[in-house]
């Protein structure tokens, strides 16, 4: 009965269709300040803001993802024993199964300072981040299982290198809604479709509206890059508002006919959200609108930094609107942060591209106060091997690497875990994928055992069987 | 793989704990040991225990092995737990460290055993725990009471002989009803019988102009024409219906919907997706093959037997042979380098897929553990693994880590020597464009070794955290190249200790670019003239003898030194260049893509012959139990009799003929289902690919084996199915009917789901529907059948590194056409509930999502069509009520109310007249425009993507 209930009291709003539509269309506009109301507008959305397990430390996420596998001895976990034992073989048994056939040790030809009051090393490839390093909890012992792109990179998004399985994303955004319902929940921006492609921003067996929403793709600049069929390049919006009205008149008409049906009402909403979207998304996206300041300290106004800097800027904009997981992802042309050979010439010119501009993120994030309820997270698929591979590049490494995160719910200016004396393996407070998965949904206050979805007759999880919050990182 | 394993042992639940228990049961050996009281124990080594020991197994073992958590099977807090082991066996043997497998776990060395799993202990600790073990593992722990945990299992074999979907088929008497005359088929009197049981009425039967549009969808997937519409209202015969149905039936567009939904349940695919996404150049045949199954209305236990073993029928030919690309499409790990992995990964797929697609049975989980809920267990899963390991699945053929699928080649000699001739054509475009790229870059770096004291001179007039912008005001006045100097300057840097550069610092830091200048100039010039010298006599000369001109000229011919070019095309060279470089590359991909495939299909085919495989304990291809032959799942089995299976063949057709056979409990039961799922919007089994413990119970069971019974005795014919269903009053009747008309008992309260089917339930056109309904009434579809149509050559990459998609979905042609791409696919599918084409699906979702609407509003496809119906309402010599009347019929299938026409004629007015030319002239483009986005408002309403 109370379900007839409100389906009949939300008809009526709907049936007033200009005024009604006009009407949850200011409210959703108004975000915060009409809460009450807008708590009706999001009674039938799934998307609708959900109550964490616990209270959370973190509100939101932002993934800066390193594609290819950017090396952990040459930036964040130095090995003097490297340096000492360069060209030798590595004294150590080599797994299995390995990717490519592994020379012998490579020292970094890098060198590390002690930064800051934490004095963490950082090698000299992040002259601009390393300021930041008392903001920074480096994770050295971060491991996984796949030693190929593809498999990594599945495993690190979805948690699986064997089947397709709903993205981190997907899941946080299952979980915890969205704050701003003019906007999508879950947003990545120029992601690569090679490797995984969509499947790393999929729900899989979850609901399409946890879906991630691209912004264009690696091929694209980010200045280019746009959410498909996001404006209409034939009609100006005015026009277009004549036809949703004639559209809006034809489904009322319908509706008439059809008597109660869910989605048929959910339909109706979905035209207005999307007419809202088509200003939403461009507005959000415009940096334009940012100070010449605010873009030189990303790195804009530098041919170099500014593709990068495009992005880490449209993530600020997306974050502070109440976008719940935004990732970012830097993927060159060519072959990314992935040095079988030229580490140095590689890893000098990727370091280049992103440091200035995440060293800009994570000040402005921290001049906003952004900073106290955002988590970011830094890092590739794997890591690189300490041997060499060839003369001069060295080959994917997933046993032992070195991720960091940064912001709301974890200590900064601290290391957690380590690889061995070389580089090679995770020996110390090891951090599986999964352990990295269910300590982010740890830290947004979401117990990763309890997050679940029943697909093919069992209950799934992000961290499937395992996971392990580490608890010593947090805050 | 290292850490793979060591998850594996603390991932596993106690699940695969049944056989465990099973054979200790068994074995009395072992049982008189686990429960025999301790000896007496020393008090010094009761001491030692207890100070060094048991803090030990608290501190790192509890967590996942005490205190009711078992990993791996496996409890260390009682000496019976200990001593009794895990999955992998007895985790100590009391006086023998070197045996036991906690020793070898903590130890470290095995990859696949490493405890504790977060790091490993102090060599002060494994030593405390070698000397526990060597002096005979004294321990005091008593097993504590039952803490009421039991070891989850699934149900037994006995129990699920008797769940429903396992018992044989029935043969159910048709009901009898009260309501006599409304039973036309025994469908209805099934359906009613129900209903009546439930006080509830069916309720009335549809109008004819919504039943043509209803089945006109249902068996074709597009919607019925004008002419076709009043065609059926003109047919007052008693069998008008029919006859439409025959008409459908008999379309070859029949095929093209029907087929498209078992493409559904067969994971249908143009791409592998997963890791390595290369296109399946060949899988288009598979679809064709399909199609056309469905066409021909091939028997659906034959259609099964081809799928899985039509290589090896006696009478296997090129359409059997073809029928077998199920087993192939999975989408595969293609560069996973552990190749033992992948082949149990891929039987795995394999097994979920046939298990899905033709019994609604999951066998993925089985592979680590009996089922824990479906009476399935791990013997019956490593029996069928036995059968798909004796099967090829690959082809001997790599593409460097990657692994090719197998394909079945039908090409002829002159075929593969035509073929050699395109692929050397290939080979040369592409190394034209790598040859172009050399070219350029050597020229590129000549002119920068012509150019280094200037590059070192410059690089003195910044320093590292200067943007590009400045460095290119700095480089382009002096004819550098503005990326090369600013690498320099960075490798200046980072190689300040080089002992070759140390001068350069020593005289930057004093500001004297003079004296950089004074000082290499003369160092470049005589190493490189040293160089020519040496080179003159001896070409093979790689170094100066000199040991101050050497290091010079090693600087210089770095290729990765000072003056490195920039690998990426778009740094480094300039428009001209880059311009020719692309259209190089470009040309050799377009030729690439264009070029003919050899004649082949993706097949199996048999491969060495598996009499047993072992169980993988806990999925593990590292861990094998105990071997088990070829058989099929216990619990499914109908004959006493066991199989034999032929010594010289996998074992696919005998697996084959046991499923299609009639004695099989699911596989008629299965695909009925499926028949009416894809008819009704939802099947008697509501989950249709699930027939298991978990999944739903049939609304209808005694239907479900009615039907599934006459389809066995119609001959497995899918279009007698059809033919029945569609004659049956449930098909005609009425949708959802606005509140007041409802009847009196009102229905939408007893049964709100209407799974009792009380009406007919509204559905929304499915993507390739929409799809093809918009270009069907604006008169753009191409209903052409067959062919390849994905734009890629076999194995082609369909993304490189460069996530440029190549991929277009611009063709006219039915939906089913359109390319399949894992990973990417076609945005229209992917947001109007396009299944995973990873996994089997029976039952697609409807959402309704925001980025649907932008699709409707903003995409070209619509848009075109909406033009080309405006363009084709106008072209004709009728007035625009006519036009309005015209675009209803085309689009709803229905005539326009006189106020919906007068709202229309409003609407294209006022649009027509924000653009007038003078008092009556209305600019035409605007006229259009207005017809145009009436049209779109057509394509986007509700009315118009629900059918009823």
């Amino acid at each position: 009965m109370n379900h007839n209930c409100t389906l009949r009291q939300r008809r009526l709003l709907l049936k007033n269709s200009a005024v009604g539509f006009g009407h949850l269309a200011l409210m959703a506009m108004l975000g915060e300040e009409a809460k009450a109301e807008r708590k009706q507008v999001a009674s039938n959305n799934p998307l609708a803001p959900k109550p964490p397990h616990f209270p959370p430390r973190a509100k939101r996420i932002v993934f800066l993802f390193m594609k290819g596998g950017p090396s952990h001895v040459d930036t964040f976990d130095p090995k003097p024993m490297l340096t000492k034992y360069d060209g030798t073989p590595p004294p150590f048994d080599l797994p299995k199964v390995t990717f490519a056939k592994q020379g012998n040790l490579l020292k970094s030809p890098w060198k590390f300072h002690r930064r800051g009051q934490s004095g963490l090393p950082v090698s000299e490839l992040f002259p601009h981040l390393s300021k930041h390093i008392d903001d920074l909890c480096i994770l050295r012992s971060v491991h996984g299982t796949n030693p190929a792109h593809g498999g990594a990179l599945l495993k690190i998004h979805t948690g699986s290198d064997q089947f397709v399985r709903p993205s981190m994303g997907s899941w946080i955004t299952y979980g915890l809604g969205t704050e701003n319902q003019n906007l999508p929940a879950f947003i990545t921006i120029c992601p690569t479709l090679a490797h995984g492609g969509v499947n790393n921003w999929g729900t899989a067996f979850l609901p399409a509206y946890c879906q991630g929403t691209p912004i264009g793709n690696a091929s694209i600049p980010a200045a280019k890059a746009k959410v498909k069929h996001i404006q209409n390049d034939r009609i100006d919006l005015s026009l277009q508002r004549k036809q949703l009205d004639l559209i809006s008149s034809m489904n009322h008409d319908h509706l008439k006919t059809v008597g109660e049906n869910q989605s048929i009402e959910g339909r109706l909403n979905s035209f207005e959200l999307a007419y809202r979207m088509q200003s939403s998304m461009p507005e959000a996206q415009d940096i334009s609108q940012e100070t010449s300041a605010t873009q030189a300290m990303y790195g804009i106004d530098d041919a170099v930094t500014e593709d990068f800097g495009r992005q880490c800027l449209m993530a600020r904009r997306f974050l502070e609107r109440g976008v719940r997981y935004v990732q970012v992802t830097h993927s060159d042309s060519e072959v990314q942060w992935d040095q079988h050979s030229n580490l140095y010439q590689g890893h000098t010119k990727n370091a280049t591209e992103v440091d200035k501009p995440i060293a800009g993120f994570l000040q402005d994030l921290k001049q906003r106060g952004l900073l106290d309820d955002t988590l970011v997270l830094w890092g590739g698929e794997f890591g690189r091997t300490p041997t060499s591979q060839g003369t001069n590049g060295r080959d994917h490494n997933p046993h032992g690497f070195t991720m960091w995160m940064a912001g709301a719910g974890v200590k900064g200016g601290y290391a957690y875990g380590a690889t061995d004396d070389f580089g090679y393996y995770a020996i110390e407070n090891k951090m599986h994928v999964n352990d990295l998965h269910a300590t982010i949904l740890h830290i947004l206050g979401i117990d990763h055992e309890r997050l679940t979805y029943r697909y093919a007759s069992r209950d799934f999880r992000l961290t499937d069987l395992a996971g392990r919050v580490a608890k010593d990182i947090l805050a | 793989m290292k850490i793979t394993m060591s998850r594996v042992l603390c991932i596993i639940l106690a699940v695969s704990t049944v056989s465990l228990t099973f054979s200790s049961r068994l074995s009395g050996e072992e049982k008189s040991g686990v429960g025999k009281a301790p000896a007496k124990i020393d008090a010094g080594h009761l001491k030692f225990f207890e100070k060094e020991v048991r803090p030990l197994l608290v501190k790192h073992c509890y967590d996942c092995h005490g205190d009711g958590e078992t990993d791996g099977g496996l409890a260390i807090d009682s000496r019976e737990g200990i001593l009794q082991g895990g999955d992998s066996g007895k985790a100590i043997v009391p006086g023998k460290p070197e045996e036991s497998l906690l020793i070898e776990a903590v130890r470290y060395k095995n990859e696949d055993m490493q405890m504790p799993p977060d790091g490993q202990l102090s060599q002060a600790e494994i030593d405390v725990l070698e000397k526990w073990i060597a002096i005979g593992a004294p321990d005091p722990r008593e097993k504590k009471a039952d803490s009421g945990q039991k070891p989850v299992m699934g149900m037994s074999v006995a129990e699920g002989k008797k769940f429903w979907s396992f018992m044989p088929v029935s043969n159910p008497p048709i009901p009898e009803v009260k309501n006599k005359s409304w039973v036309k088929t025994p469908i209805d009197a099934f359906i009613l019988a129900k209903l009546e049981e439930n006080g509830l009425s069916p309720a009335p039967r549809a109008s004819k102009t919504t039943l043509i549009r209803r089945v006109t969808y249902d068996l074709i997937g597009l919607p019925p024409t004008p002419e076709q519409i009043d065609a059926f209202l003109a047919d007052d015969s008693p069998d008008a219906f029919q006859k439409v149905v025959e008409r459908l039936l008999n379309s070859p567009q029949y095929g093209v919907r029907w087929g498209r939904h078992w493409l559904d349940v067969a994971r249908y695919a143009d791409s592998n997706g997963l890791d390595e996404n290369l296109a399946f150049g060949n899988a288009w045949r598979y679809r064709d093959y399909v199609i056309d199954s469905y066409n021909k209305d091939k028997p659906f236990d034959r259609f099964l037997i081809e799928q899985i073993a039509g290589d090896l029928l006696p009478e296997a030919n090129r359409e059997t042979i073809t029928g077998t690309g199920f087993l192939v499409l999975g989408a595969k790990v293609l560069a996973e380098p552990d190749h033992d992995k992948l082949t149990m990964d891929t039987i795995d797929e394999q097994l979920e897929a046939l298990g899905r697609a033709f019994l609604g049975m999951s066998f993925g989980c089985v592979r680590c553990h009996d089922h824990k809920f479906d009476p399935i267990k791990q013997s019956d899963y490593y029996a069928l693994g036995a059968i798909f390991k004796g099967t090829k699945t690959f082809s001997d053929k790599k593409m460097g880590a990657i692994k090719l699928w197998h394909e079945h080649s039908f090409a002829t000699k002159e075929e593969l020597e035509s073929l050699k001739k395109i692929d050397a054509e290939i080979a040369k475009k592409k190394s034209a464009a790598s040859a172009f790229k050399t070219k350029a870059t050597t020229k590129l770096r000549d002119e920068a070794r012509r150019n280094a004291t200037r590059y070192l001179v410059a690089a003195t007039q910044f320093d590292t955290s200067a943007p590009l912008k400045r460095v290119r005001e700095i480089a382009e006045p002096l004819g550098l190249h503005p990326r090369i100097l600013h690498h320099c300057r960075l490798h200046l840097e980072f190689h300040r200790d080089d002992p070759f550069f140390v001068k350069w610092h020593e005289l930057n830091v004093q500001g004297d670019a003079a004296g950089i200048r004074q000082y290499y100039e003369p160092l470049f010039k005589q190493a490189e003239t040293a160089f020519v010298e040496a080179r003159k006599k001896d070409p093979k000369t790689k170094k100066l003898d000199d040991p101050k001109l050497e290091p010079a000229r090693a600087a210089l011919y770095d290729l990765y030194g000072f003056l490195e070019v920039p690998a990426e095309p778009e740094f480094a060279f300039d428009q001209k260049t880059l311009k020719e470089y692309y259209r190089l590359m470009e040309e050799a991909r377009v030729m690439e893509s264009k070029a003919p495939d050899e004649t082949a299909v993706m097949a199996v085919a048999d491969g060495e012959v598996q009499e047993q495989l072992p169980i993988h304990i806990r999925g593990s291809h590292r861990n094998l139990g105990k071997p088990v032959a070829r058989e099929f799942p216990q619990v499914m089995r109908t004959s006493l009799v066991r199989p034999v299976f032929r010594s010289d063949q996998s074992g696919r057709l005998e697996l084959a003929r046991w499923m299609a056979s009639t004695t099989h409990p699911l596989t008629a039961r299965v695909y009925v289902n499926r028949i009416w799922r894809w008819h009704f919007g939802e099947g008697i089994v509501k989950t249709t690919d699930n027939f298991g413990k978990l999944g739903a119970k049939p609304t209808h069971p005694e239907l479900l084996d009615w039907l599934a019974r006459r389809f066995m005795q119609t001959g497995w014919s899918t279009k007698q199915m059809h033919r029945l269903i569609l004659s049956s009053n449930v098909y005609q009747m009425r949708s959802q009917i606005a509140g007041g008309e409802k009847t009196v008992n009102h229905p939408e309260k007893i049964d709100p789901e209407n799974s009792l089917l009380w009406e007919f339930r509204i559905q929304r056109l499915e993507a390739e529907q929409l799809r093809d309904a918009v270009l069907a009434a604006s008169g753009r579809l191409d209903t052409s059948l067959g062919g390849k149509t994905v734009p890629l050559r076999n194995r082609q990459f369909v993304f490189n590194h460069t996530s440029v998609d190549h991929t277009k979905y611009d063709s006219l042609r039915r939906a089913v056409y359109l390319p399949v791409i894992r990973n990417n696919l076609y945005t229209l599918f992917e947001q109007f509930d396009f299944p995973d084409p990873t996994t089997p699906t029976g039952n697609r979702n409807t959402t309704t999502v925001a980025p649907q609407a932008l699709l409707m509003l903003n995409s070209p496809l619509i848009m075109d069509s909406a033009d080309a119906l405006a363009q084709m309402l106008l072209e004709q010599p009728i007035s625009d009520i006519e036009r309005i009347s015209v675009a209803y019929r085309k689009t709803l299938g229905r005539r326009p109310t006189d106020l919906e026409s007068k709202k229309a004629m409003y609407f294209i007015q006022g649009i027509s007249e924000l653009a007038m030319l003078d008092a009556t002239q209305v600019d035409p483009v605007q006229k259009q425009r207005a017809w145009s986005l009436f049209c779109q408002a057509l394509f986007s309403s509700n009315e118009f993507i629900y059918v009823r």
